[in-house]
């Protein structure tokens, strides 16, 4: 949780100083007071202590439900915080899976995104948020191993390279994850981010 | 089958915002196929909620767009300062 102590004239300057070094809103500040006595009691000064009174979990949680409810989709969400990693899943199961995930998973992806962001606003230490919709990506890893064994495969009877088709970083590592310990292919990613792909080399001998 | 485009779009910038006093989501156009709204938030928080390379604007976008296709709208947001 985000600390800070402050010595000032007045609790407006400390409000203004605790918005400042938290770029966050008011409401969700603390604020401790303590007036300390002057000796003619003409200056007056005051020692605040401001802390971020955030639960990032429930944060999380409260943005999601309330984001489906204004879409009108009926939305179970659970959230989850691994304290070992320092990691939040968020499990949503709707009526409405498919519009939620996307082509390719974009819409899931941007969800995670924005939710990331959002919550470690309010952090001091860096928190890892996933957002799985209806199991999507365990499908997809299963997918993912699937095309990587049977291209993988083709590779080593052809002696071709194989370029596999764009995708995103986390993608990418089940690929290179599950070919890691094949004897005959090396995989490596090649290109620029949003284009960055996969390739499948035989190894040579 | 009515969604609220401005509340959800608006409950998304809220958490963002320093000064949630100042954001006002306005529609500024609807017919059958397209809405678009603006987005007016503080100078202070306008970095923020485009993200580096607009990319937390660019999530906000794709959440309100698959909420729009539910029903077959396009959206379209502008995100601009006083």
């Amino acid at each position: 949780m985000k600390k800070l102590e402050l010595e000032v004239k007045t609790i407006e300057e400390a409000k203004q100083q605790a918005i400042k070094t938290f770029r966050i809103n008011v409401d969700y500040i603390d604020f401790d007071i303590e007036e300390k006595k002057q000796f003619f009691g003409l200056k007056r000064s005051y020692k605040v202590s401001a802390s971020v009174n955030v639960d990032v979990l429930d944060l999380g949680l409260n943005l999601l439900k309330t984001a489906f409810l204004n879409m009108d989709v009926d939305a179970k969400v659970e959230a989850h915080f691994d304290e070992s990693n320092h990691q939040i899943t968020y499990t949503v199961e709707t009526n409405e899976n498919p519009v939620l995930i996307g082509k390719n998973g974009k819409t899931l992806e941007n969800i995670q995104f924005y939710l990331r962001n959002v919550l470690n606003i309010y952090t001091d230490k860096y928190v890892m948020v996933l957002v799985d919709i209806g199991g999507y990506k365990a499908h997809r890893q299963k997918q993912l191993e699937v095309l990587a064994t049977k291209t993988a495969k083709e590779v080593i009877r052809t002696n071709i390279p194989a370029k596999l088709t764009p995708m995103n970083a986390f993608e990418r590592r089940i690929i290179h994850t599950k070919l890691a310990d094949w004897r005959d292919v090396v995989t490596a990613s090649e290109g620029e981010k949003p284009n960055r792909y996969l390739v499948i080399k035989p190894k040579r001998r | 089958m009515a969604v609220n485009y401005e509340k959800l779009i608006k409950d998304l910038v809220t958490p963002l915002v320093i000064h949630p006093e100042d954001l006002e989501v306005k529609c500024l156009s609807e017919d059958d196929h397209m809405i678009t709204m603006q987005v007016m938030v503080n100078t202070d928080d306008l970095g923020r909620v485009i993200g580096k390379n607009g990319r937390i604007a660019n999530a906000i976008r794709t959440i309100a767009y698959a909420s729009a296709s539910r029903q077959h709208k396009k959206i379209t947001i502008n995100i601009d300062a006083f």
